[in-house]
């Protein structure tokens, strides 16, 4: 029989069996299309416009005028980049921006480390209490800590100058001086901030088994020792881990000067993060996303780097 | 620490959402945007009560009370219906440029002085029809009403600045008036460090956020001016400026005034006599009340700012504008009438301690009969606003920082008049 009749062809397709693969695909695609489909809008929508807005944004002129009569901002290439890099308050904000990560991140991971070690060896009694104790700063709302913070670094009646009067010192106006600002919020932000990492460097000690520990300690390590030679390098993982999370953290370094100094005195606590939120402020958008730009790509190279020095061979 | 990165990252984001969606609400609305053309329009508000449905935006404690004087109007037009949101001022200029841009701003709104410039810059606001009796009001505060010519609603409320001291401590210190020039000025300051027991003689801010509305009255007294007449030029490298500056500067160097006082001390300080003087708004008669009570209550005084070549003042306060947006213009301009008028500012003071724009409602005993404020009175007599320029708040912002530099790292007047004007200049009157 050379000629197939309609109904024949579409008795065939219909009894094709199941393992042809083509209708079988494009169902499941299709249906898969369709689950993820709110997923993609919202994404689109909210996630990747704004981003690449803003990344347009920062090669325009714009103004906040300009956002009546979008189609009315001029291209500007990389100017607004240009004119960010040889701004002096851009470059001071960038400075302190590293001064905080370079002092700020090290400190933190080792206070947190510290208080890890000693809540997994020493204290397992009140070790539930502990933790909640340190992470508490964590989860405490900026401005309630801004508030406790001034107190204790008050000139005339503070904490921190009260108990250096009793030793006989003039502690100096920590917020108000150039010099001690910087090291005060270094101070405040570790004490906010090493309690998240310490969790986490808890969960990876108590990840490493017993067994690593009893055989050093057969092997005649003394307790640094298997603590220099065997812990931390079990622990490299989670070091990269809380050493990237903490440094992109700081590098946005933006709350603490908002809350305590306005960047004062004398923009020795000016951020990238802050002064880039004061140009969206004085409605310089174009100005303001390149700055945010600059900080991502910087960003992105210290993270890099990051996982370059710690990853595991 | 998740949370914070996160947070942040939420911070810029968001920033940039706002900016993009903005950006969207704003397509297809071209027609009314830009500044005036520098003349007032003919228009004029009908007669008749106001009717129809009203929204009213304001900001603080305004806020809150000004529907007690709604309620006025309201009785004198009876078809009306206005509805009073309070803003907090913190949130207010985000809140009204996110509505000016998507076109939603309410009917008439209290605005800031130095947010006028940018508002009209957005062609936000409606100019001032004609049949407002501009003559009631201080000088200084119809000014900041002005934009490149144009006047966009009327002054409201106002305040002004003067030096306040302790009456007790000027005696002991050998001063039975007050000193009325900078010379005098000075003495008094010293005689209260060195015969009254005073840490400093006076307290002044050495920069950092609003300093400039300390420091401007002295330039201005000076002969100093912020920009040309025609508000294009900035003009704070002049001899003027720099000798106002040199003039505040020295109150540091002789240690006088000091730069390392902690911040919102001023009432404390000046009840336990540590800092007898300070320059600042009507408001603080009320604070130094309360941090002092009755006691310092016959010992605060207040002086008019001391002469050089005049002795102005900074003058703030709020203005009432009605949007170009809004559907029911003349009604709403009706009520702002009824808020310009003598007789609602009075009332007014008494509900809100907000001093009159106009003239003839500080003649009611509720102010006449008070120690301080006719002195305020008369200050407001000369006391000037900045201009109405679209970046004032960031050459302001710009200015506080040099001053700070000056104050706290002996940076020479010249060099700091240099400073401000060269990065004024590089951002710009703004607008076109």
């Amino acid at each position: 029989m050379a000629v197939v009749t309609e109904s024949e062809a579409r008795a065939v397709r219909r009894s094709a069996p199941p393992g042809r693969p083509r209708r079988k695909v494009s169902r499941e695609t299709v249906a898969a299309w369709v689950l993820v489909l709110p997923f993609v809008v919202l994404f689109l929508a909210f996630t990747a416009g704004p981003v690449l807005g803003s990344l347009g944004m920062s090669f325009t002129d714009i103004k906040q005028r300009d956002l009546r009569t979008p189609f009315s901002v001029n291209g500007v290439g990389f100017s607004n980049y240009a004119k960010a890099l040889q701004d002096e308050t851009f470059r001071k904000a960038a400075f302190n921006t590293a001064y905080f990560v370079v002092l700020g991140v090290p400190l933190t991971l080792i206070v947190a480390l510290g208080a890890a070690v000693l809540l997994d060896r020493g204290v397992k009694r009140f070790q539930a209490l502990f933790k909640v104790g340190y992470y508490l700063p964590v989860v405490t709302s900026i401005v309630a800590i801004a508030v406790i913070w001034r107190f204790v670094l008050s000139p005339d009646n503070g904490l921190v100058n009260t108990v250096l009067g009793w030793f006989g010192i003039h502690g100096p106006n920590w917020l108000g001086s150039t010099t001690w600002a910087m090291p005060s919020l270094i101070a405040m932000a570790v004490w906010r901030n090493f309690g998240s990492a310490m969790i986490i460097f808890l969960a990876g000690l108590q990840g490493i088994p017993q067994s690593v520990e009893e055989a050093g300690q057969l092997d005649g390590a003394g307790s640094w020792q298997r603590f220099r030679y065997l812990i931390l390098p079990l622990l490299r993982p989670t070091v990269l881990f809380t050493t990237v999370t903490t440094g992109i953290g700081y590098l946005q370094f933006f709350e603490e000067p908002m809350v305590m100094t306005k960047g004062g005195p004398l923009n020795s606590t000016t951020s990238v993060s802050m002064y880039a939120y004061q140009q969206f402020g004085f409605g310089n958008y174009g100005l303001a996303t390149s700055m945010a730009y600059i900080l991502f790509v910087v960003i992105a190279v210290v993270t890099f780097i990051q996982f370059r020095l710690l990853k595991e061979k | 620490m998740f949370t914070h990165s996160i947070r942040r990252r939420l911070v810029i984001g968001s920033a940039a959402l706002t900016a993009a969606a903005l950006a969207l609400g704003g397509c297809g609305r071209s027609s009314d945007t830009g500044t005036g053309t520098g003349s007032q329009p003919t228009t004029s508000v009908s007669q008749g009560p106001a009717t129809g449905k009203l929204t009213v935006w304001a900001m603080g404690t305004e806020g809150e009370n000004l529907p007690k004087l709604i309620d006025q109007f309201k009785q004198a037009n009876p078809g009306v219906d206005v509805t009073v949101t309070p803003i907090p001022w913190d949130a207010a200029h985000d809140k009204f440029t996110t509505a000016i841009a998507a076109g939603t701003p309410p009917d008439a709104a209290m605005v800031g002085t130095t947010w006028m410039g940018e508002f009209a810059d957005l062609g936000a606001l409606d100019p001032t029809p004609q049949g407002f009796d501009n003559s009631g009001f201080y000088q200084g505060a119809l000014d900041t009403t002005k934009v490149s010519g144009t006047q966009y609603g009327v002054p409201w409320y106002v305040e002004t600045r003067l030096v306040f001291y302790r009456k007790d401590l000027a005696a002991k210190a050998g001063f039975s008036t007050p000193p009325t020039d900078w010379d005098g000025l000075k003495a008094m300051a010293k005689a209260m460090k060195e015969k009254a027991g005073a840490k400093y003689g006076i307290n002044l801010q050495p920069g950092g956020d609003g300093s400039w509305q300390t420091v401007m009255p002295f330039a201005w007294s000076a002969g100093a001016n912020i920009t040309n007449d025609a508000q294009k030029q900035f003009t704070f490298d002049t001899p003027e400026m720099q000798e106002g500056l040199k003039y505040y500067q020295s109150f540091f160097t002789d240690k006088l005034a000091g730069t390392d006082l902690p911040p919102n001390q001023t009432e404390a300080q000046f009840v336990n006599g540590q800092v007898p003087m300070f320059i600042s708004g009507p408001w603080m008669a009320g604070s130094v009340a309360k941090a002092g009570g009755a006691a310092i209550k016959p010992n605060i005084g207040v002086f008019q700012i001391p002469k050089n070549k005049t002795a102005t003042s900074f003058v703030g306060g709020s203005d009432f504008v009605v949007f170009k947006s809004s559907k029911n213009k003349d009604s709403a301009w009706k009520l702002v009438k009824f808020l310009s008028d003598a007789k609602t500012q009075a009332s007014w003071f008494k509900m809100s301690s907000d001093l009159p724009a106009v003239k003839s409602a500080w003649q009611d005993p509720s102010i006449a009969s008070d120690p301080l404020l006719p002195v305020f009175g008369k200050q407001l007599e000369d006391a000037k606003a900045p201009p109405a320029i679209v970046n004032w708040e960031q050459v302001a912002k710009a200015f506080d920082t040099e001053v700070e530099k000056m104050a706290k790292s002996g940076q020479s007047p010249a060099d700091t008049a240099k400073a401000i004007q060269t990065k004024a200049t590089a951002i710009g009157t703004g607008g076109s």
